[in-house]
């Protein structure tokens, strides 16, 4: 039997150079680059529960690099050059497939977002191009036209199956010596020495010189064992999935006006998901993950009147997951206030697993030999303290 | 039945029909087993459960993809097409990949490199994907959905016999009780002789426990020209008495069609005046599989002593000890599962009981409710109702009728004492 | 007609694939599910979800009395979006006085 995906009853050393808190893609992307890197480290993952069991394991599997944003947009390029290799690289399939995303805009706000974006893009050298409603129905034939007024479309944009993208850095990682441990909740952490010490609910105790805080939505949890206040929080989200069916869709299409994302797996169905409007009674800055049917409701009334032939359709499954939001909708990385040794790969912002291949490579480059980044720069968990924080992003999604 | 016979049209051509028939009895009846193909090896697949828990009797109906035909009751020129075949079933090339792949599909680690190998074998498993095609638009002037909300002391999931002891009990001590069930009202009146509870609606499957908005959703499909209906119920106690079903025994080509679930075919049989005229064995173990097997006159061999099932496009045979048995039909007759996704919604306690997962409760049927996960990171809500389980949904070797007849006393007991008085 | 033994007839998963996972150290029927497909199909596990615990405990990997089944998510039945999307209105929208600005950032 292999530990290529992790065990519960992996043997842990005592000392350890990197302990790596999360087996979500970014620390499992983050722990292959570094053992890449710097093979000689002892660098362990810990995970919770098993792989894929949080955010990783529950996005709609996006890759885009149409944003608002020129650092973002130059970062979504990487990140998706280097998926188009990947699967090769990590050895399993990964089904990633460029049909593009399609951004769809109703009213006068959206299609100016639209305008100012491309404009971004043809600067940044992303291939979007702008596209009347009616190119918009070539590349999404059932979309109803009524009310489009500009469309986007990017063909390098594309989506993958989120699971195994999680299990290729794994069982990477693990070939190139690191040791992953699931099934092992990190339930104390204090400061020794240097490094930290790491009580874990199997009542193990280790030590770490360094130690990467990648569990997003749940890292306040973490973070408040070391009086860190960082100002990321959970965000309660739903997708559901369809019947599969032949291949009807190509793109990934995203509404601007409501949120609605949607697009049609390797397998057929329609994963999608929506933002959805604060309604009395429900709270959504939580880490429970419950299915809402408001939630389905809402996306089914917003989905049908866009994509009228989905009424016949049906939904196979719900869930929910935490997108891991940061106030200025930047990532939150790197050596926290106080703490030089507890370092953060949070506050991703429900972006974080498409941007992780390069997010990922960035910091095991910092951790290995100290190389910065201007994105690095602007991700500094200590922006917040002197309020510097700026809000450059608005194509959050969902 | 007397009524006047019907024709149903499948792939084309006219299938004489029965009143009542569901789309699976008549294709049964007319020998088309193999309605399907599997999504992977592309296998030849039809019906097994034939009480709608399993997921291969599905067809397109009526322009509608993924219907399941053994819960479809046909009506005079309805349009039944298989669905997931390429041409005509014995001559479908993409069989060959069941050849092909003879020691398995790593989905995972098939043709991952080169690089361009992987992207044309993705394109390509893309084009086999899904199982049928985008429905057809809703017909203009088609009734528009019905909304219901109901607000009944009990609601009561599953009007099989445990469900109508424990309603009826209610009912005679005046409770106000809502029961749903997702068969229709000749499947439940053949398949039990108890009376039906009186305020019953059939053909009315509940589809989610949302416990945070303190509603259970149900839904009823479009009838006979009808409309859609949904339905939101928000009840001071839930009974869960969804009962039992049979999974899947793991025997080599266990998947052919003409492999069907022993009291699915006995229920269905009942339904429609039928008799099983197939040469036919079952398999199963225990008293209740030599029950059946008396029941439908069949001979029945125990799972361990089957060495394989046979066919090419459906059930041919079975080799038992060495020896093959010609035979058309193979019913499986496993131990059966509880029925409990919907009381795990609602958070009730689950426990493996050999064949499937219970729901644990107190001796008078209270479910336990599951401990809180630990990201349940604010207040506890109150839960906005009490649940309840009696029947094989907590116990399949209980007498269902005794067991609902036990429960209902204790859910009486309970109300009486939280009535002021 | 090659011999296959399934144990999730929806996604085609054998008892060979069963035996991969298991060999990639996986043993609970979460990490199962994900990592083989079962029980991801139309019948979402109804009908292979009994069976993958009894073989777990069967071959000594699990405890019976540990063992659960993989999250019950809905719709436990397949439900159209025409049909919810009439809900949405009378039950789900927000009132003009509860629904604040809408967000500049979906």
């Amino acid at each position: 039997m292999s530990a290529a995906l992790g065990s519960a009853a992996l043997a842990l050393p005592a000392e350890l150079d990197l302990a790596v808190i999360g087996g979500g893609v970014m620390g499992l992307a983050t722990a292959y680059n570094l053992a890449l890197l710097a093979p000689a480290l002892k660098i362990a993952v810990i995970e919770r529960s098993y792989l894929v069991s949080g955010a990783s394991g529950r996005n709609g599997g996006g890759l885009r690099m149409q944003w608002g944003d020129r650092g973002n947009v130059a970062l979504m390029i990487e990140s998706i050059g280097l998926c188009k290799r990947l699967a090769q690289e990590l050895g399993i399939n990964l089904w990633f497939r460029q049909g593009g995303y399609l951004f769809l805009a109703r009213s006068a706000a959206a299609e100016a977002r639209l305008h100012r974006n491309a404009e971004l893009h043809r600067e940044v050298g992303a291939p979007t191009r702008l596209l009347t409603p009616a190119d918009a129905l070539t590349i999404a034939p059932h979309l109803c036209a009524e009310h489009l007024r500009l469309a986007s479309f990017n063909p390098e944009d594309g989506v993958v199956f989120p699971w195994p993208f999680v299990w290729g850095y794994a069982a990477k990682a693990v070939e190139r010596g690191v040791l992953l441990r699931t099934h092992t909740e990190v339930q104390g952490v204090s400061p020794a020495g240097d490094g930290y010490r790491l009580d874990l609910s199997s009542g193990e105790q280790i030590r770490a010189a360094r130690v990467l805080n990648a569990t997003g939505a749940w890292s306040g949890h973490l973070n408040r064992h070391l009086g860190i206040d960082l100002p990321n929080h959970p965000h309660r989200h739903e997708i559901f999935s369809s019947e599969p069916l032949r291949p009807f869709l190509d793109p990934l299409v995203v509404d601007l006006d409501s949120g609605l994302y949607f697009s049609q797996s390797t397998r057929g169905e329609l994963v999608t998901g929506i933002s959805l409007p604060e309604l009395v009674g429900y709270r959504d800055d939580t880490l429970k993950q419950h299915s809402t049917l408001r939630f389905l409701t809402t996306i089914a009334a917003t989905l049908t009147a866009l994509m009228p032939i989905t009424a016949g359709l049906k939904v196979l499954r719900q869930w929910a997951g935490p997108y891991d939001v940061s106030p200025d909708g930047d990532a939150i990385v790197g050596p926290s206030p106080g703490h030089p040794n507890f370092w953060q790969i949070c506050g991703f912002t429900g972006h974080g697993f498409m941007m992780a291949p390069a997010a990922a490579r960035l910091v095991a480059r910092w951790l290995a030999r100290g190389e910065g980044h201007p994105m690095l720069t602007r991700w500094d968990p200590s922006r917040f303290l002197s309020g510097a924080a700026a809000r450059r992003e608005d194509m959050i999604i969902g | 039945m007397d009524a006047e016979p019907l024709t149903i049209y499948f792939d084309g051509d006219p299938l004489p029909a029965r009143p009542g028939d569901t789309v699976s009895a008549a294709l049964l009846r007319a020998g088309h087993l193999a309605t399907t193909r599997s999504p992977k090896y592309r296998r030849p697949r039809g019906p097994y459960c034939l009480i709608g828990e399993c997921g291969t009797c599905q067809l397109r109906i009526a322009g509608q993809p993924n219907l399941r035909a053994c819960l479809t009751v046909v009506q005079e020129g309805l349009v039944v097409e298989s669905q997931n075949a390429w041409g005509p079933a014995g001559l479908d090339p993409t069989r060959l990949v069941d050849h092909l792949f003879r020691r398995g599909f790593d989905h995972h680690h098939f043709l991952v490199r080169p690089r361009l190998a992987n992207v044309a074998m993705q394109a390509i498993a893309r084009t086999m994907t899904g199982f049928g095609v985008l429905p057809e638009l809703p017909r203009p002037g088609a009734p528009p959905p019905e909304l219901h909300e109901h607000v009944p002391t009990v609601l009561v999931l599953g009007a099989g016999p445990a469900g109508r002891a424990l309603t009826g009990a209610l009912e005679a001590a005046g409770v106000d009780v809502l029961a749903l069930d997702r068969r229709d009202r000749l499947g439940l009146s053949r398949w039990h002789p108890a009376p039906l509870p009186q305020r019953l609606l059939v053909d009315t499957g509940a589809f989610g426990v949302y416990a945070p908005e303190r509603l259970i959703a149900a839904a009823s499909p479009p009838l006979a020209g009808g409309s859609p209906r949904l339905h939101l119920v928000r009840p001071k106690h839930i009974v869960f008495a969804t009962g039992a079903r049979e999974g899947m025994i793991p025997l080599l080509n266990n998947d052919l069609p003409g492999v069907l679930a022993a009291r699915g075919l006995a229920h269905l049989l009942e339904r429609t005046d039928s008799q099983l005229t197939a040469p036919c064995v079952l398999l199963g173990d225990g008293e209740e599989a030599e029950a059946l097997a008396a029941q439908l006159g069949v001979h029945r061999y125990a799972p361990a002593d089957v060495e394989r099932i046979l066919g090419r496009d459906h059930v041919e045979g079975i080799v038992v000890a060495g020896r093959t048995i010609p035979c058309g039909v193979i019913l499986l007759a496993p131990t059966r599962a509880p029925i409990s996704e919907l009381a795990a919604q609602a958070g009730a306690q689950l426990r493996f009981d050999g064949a499937g997962f219970a729901v644990l409760t107190d001796p008078d049927g209270r479910a336990l409710l599951a401990p809180r996960p630990p990201d349940a990171d604010d207040d506890p809500a109150e839960p906005p109702w009490q649940i309840w389980a009696c029947g094989h949904v907590r116990n399949t070797s209980v007498d269902p009728t005794a067991d609902g007849l036990a429960v209902a006393a204790a859910l009486l007991a309970e109300l009486a004492a939280s009535e002021p008085s | 007609m090659t011999a296959r033994a399934f144990l999730c007839r929806c996604e085609d998963v054998t008892l060979g694939e069963i035996d991969r996972a298991i060999d990639r150290g996986l043993t609970t029927i979460e990490e199962i599910k994900r990592y083989t497909g079962l029980g991801t199909g139309p019948c979402q596990g109804k009908e292979c979800t009994g069976a993958l615990a009894r073989l777990l405990v069967d071959r000594g990997l699990a405890r019976a009395d540990a063992l659960q089944p993989f999250t019950a998510r809905p719709p436990a039945e397949p439900i159209t979006l025409g049909l919810l999307a009439a809900a949405r209105a009378p039950f789900f929208a927000a009132r003009p006085e509860e629904d604040p600005d809408p967000k500049d950032t979906p």
